[in-house]
């Protein structure tokens, strides 16, 4: 018996006999299966360039808006309601709990990806006091990552989620590297690691900033899209 | 300038201190190895901690996150109201028996006594307490009309506030965006209860025996909480559970009873007819065949009804198997069904014939003139009060009195027999006040 962390209901997790045969212990799954199912995995065709869910594989309109400015990005989940009643509660509510709720599949994702430094996006000093906590990094297990991005001082913090589409796309750069980052960074392979992939705005701006650290390839990897 | 008022007799926190509130209390407190929050009394798990350091309570969230970086604020209740000299704009009659009890429930107030009232589905008993609360708004108390559920809050609100015309009022729940307003009537759902300190000089708990109340610890304390330590508070139930009816039985609680529906006549008795296996049948897409004649006739004079079935995802194939013997002209409707409005309003509006639904339509939900048929009684799905509460769905207008409630069971369990049992009871109450058979 084990208890879901969103819906709080006990549920027994599900057992296959490759599980028995393993002779380790079992993962513990967080979610109950109602509540995993309320999660719409992206599978089969989707956007090359931001990883969006739709019937082909080539660059959505999105995207080539974008012109010349790629950023090549993966996500895990649809952003549907779903997912964003999850955010309401994880991020907005500041249900920490939560983050174990997504651990799994973000884990299993970073697996197939090539990189050599993950670099989480970071959250701002005032959502870092009332929040307390950074809703990516509260993702990861004990996968290694480099906090080389700082949320500049004086960078206005409007949620994004606050703004149209228009005012997302002319938002200023809102990072800085830190100073240690050069080295940590040059010559590597970045992945970029964010919650939801909306308009890629800020994606490419921590994009931006890692390559002039330096690095020789940056990718994204998003929980949403 | 943060405005005082928000914090009279409540515990709340606050976007910025300011010296007024005093020096506040933590949201949350160390109390020997571990942490409890003050809002909702809940102890934290010991993984309740954020990356900053502080510890953070789960159990309230909904109400918006405290952490033991939070101060709760809490100024003592001035009562601070003007109440109109005659508060009560409403002007509809109460018949002799609820004017009995509603005097009954006003001199118990007047005396400062813990109170349950009694009443049978469709005997109105939120008019009942109108003349007990129109003498508490003129002694300048504050009062909470409380239910746990949203949508008894949000049908009562209106009501009250049109009844009680001149007197400040709010409408506190979850989802709503009005802001709060200081008032001396809250109408609001018990886990708003959570957000109030010693405020109450009086509460009524509205559907006391409803889910999640009945089971709740958390909302019980709420209550507790939110009432003055000299105030009082008074329940209303159709349908009391085991613990009030012991307290009824020991006289430990101040009961107003009052049996009769307000036309007058008796609660329809429910009819027990048993099925044999209905559920195996079930599965293999038969229902019994006396529901189905039942059914039938019933379409052939006319006559709507309700179908209780216990779960959802019955509904599929009974209504297959309804039409494939030609019962039609109905629909299934269930709790998170997003047309469930507009078919309750089709078969009030006789555009349809029957709804097979499951135990959502309970309660408030009316319907002049209804038949109603519970398949599987015995499922455990129907608690005592919600077999009372279906049965009170028939025959709620005074035109039409007479309602057939008919119970398919497997085996006759103890809870249908509980029900029929609580019918007896309260009919036999209600013919020593001349109630008539209808
Ligand atoms: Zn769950
Ligand atoms: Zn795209
Ligand atoms: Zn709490």
């Amino acid at each position: 018996m084990t208890r879901c962390v969103w819906c709080t209901r006990t549920f027994e997790p599900p057992v296959t006999l490759q599980d028995l045969l393993r002779w380790r212990p079992l993962p513990v799954p967080a979610l109950c299966s109602s509540c995993q199912e309320r999660f719409t995995p992206i599978t089969g065709a989707h956007c090359p360039a931001c990883g969006r869910q739709q019937a082909t594989t080539i660059r959505c309109h999105d995207c080539e808006r974008w012109g010349t400015e790629t950023l090549t990005n993966h996500a895990l989940f649809q952003y549907d309601a779903g997912m964003k009643a999850y955010m309401q509660q994880y991020k907005f509510q500041g249900d920490y709990a939560l983050r174990k709720a997504l651990q799994a599949p973000l884990y299993r994702a970073l697996a197939r990806q090539t990189y050599d430094v993950l670099v989480p996006i970071p959250v701002d000093q005032h959502t870092w006091l009332t929040r307390g906590f950074n809703q990516v990094t509260g993702w990861l297990r004990d996968q290694p990552f480099q906090q080389v991005l700082r949320v500049k001082a004086d960078h206005k913090s409007q949620p994004q989620s606050a703004k149209t589409r228009a005012e997302r796309l002319v938002t200023p750069q809102p990072f800085m590297l830190d100073a240690a980052a050069a080295k940590i960074i040059a010559n590597r392979r970045v992945l970029l690691l964010d919650d939801v992939y909306t308009t890629g705005r800020t994606l490419r701006h921590a994009a931006n900033q890692i390559y002039l650290g330096g690095a020789k390839a940056v990718t994204s990897l998003t929980l949403a899209r | 300038m943060i405005d005082l008022s928000e914090y009279f007799g409540r515990r709340l926190s606050a976007a910025t201190g300011t010296s007024q509130l005093g020096m506040g209390m933590p949201a949350v407190q160390q109390v020997g190895a571990h942490y409890q929050c003050q809002r909702c009394q809940q102890w934290l798990a010991d993984t309740d901690q954020l990356p900053n350091g502080a510890w953070y309570c789960r159990q309230c969230l909904q109400l918006g996150r405290v952490t033991s970086q939070t101060k709760l604020y809490t100024i003592p209740e001035p009562n601070r109201f003007s109440p109109p000299e005659s508060p009560l704009t409403w002007t509809g009659e109460l018949s002799p028996d609820q004017q009995q009890a509603a005097e009954s429930i006003r001199q118990h107030v007047q005396l400062g006594q813990n109170q349950l009232l009694w009443a049978v589905t469709g005997a109105g008993k939120t008019e009942i307490v109108y003349p007990a609360l129109a003498w508490a708004v003129t002694q300048g108390w504050r009062i909470a009309w409380v239910s746990p559920r949203v949508d008894v809050c949000l049908e009562l609100a209106p009501r009250i506030r049109a009844a009680f015309a001149a007197v400040s009022q709010c409408l506190l729940y979850g989802e709503q965006s009005a802001p709060y307003q200081y008032s001396q009537l809250t109408v609001c759902t018990t886990h708003q209860l959570l957000r109030f300190d010693q405020a109450f000089d009086w509460i009524i708990v509205d559907e006391v025996d409803a889910f999640p109340l009945a089971t709740s610890p958390l909302l019980q304390l709420a209550i507790t909480r939110a009432e003055k330590s000299k105030g009082q508070h008074l329940y209303l139930t159709a349908t009391p559970g085991e613990k009030l009816q012991r307290q009824i039985r020991q006289r430990t609680l101040v009961t107003t009873y009052l049996p009769l529906r307000y036309h007058g006549y008796l609660l329809p008795q429910l009819r027990v007819r048993l099925a044999w296996r209905w559920r195996e049948r079930l599965h293999k897409g038969r229902l019994p065949r006396p529901l189905i004649r039942q059914l039938l006739a019933y379409l052939g004079k006319g006559q709507r009804f309700l179908l209780f079935v216990p779960h959802v995802r019955d509904l599929p194939e009974i209504m297959a198997e309804l039409g494939q013997q030609g019962v039609r002209g109905g629909v299934s409707v269930h709790a998170a069904d997003p047309e469930r409005t507009g078919k309750v309003q089709a078969l009030r509006d006789q555009k349809l014939s029957y709804l097979v639904t499951t135990t959502i339509l309970e309660r408030g939900v009316t319907f002049s003139n209804i038949a109603v048929v519970i398949l599987g009684g015995d499922d455990a799905v129907f608690s005592t009060a919600a077999l009372v509460q279906i049965a009170g769905r028939a025959g709620r207008s005074a035109d039409f009195p007479d309602g057939e409630v008919t119970c398919y069971v497997q085996t006759q369990t103890r809870v249908v027999r509980r029900a029929q049992a609580m019918i007896t009871r309260l009919n036999r109450q209600g013919k020593q006040r001349g109630g008539r058979r209808p």
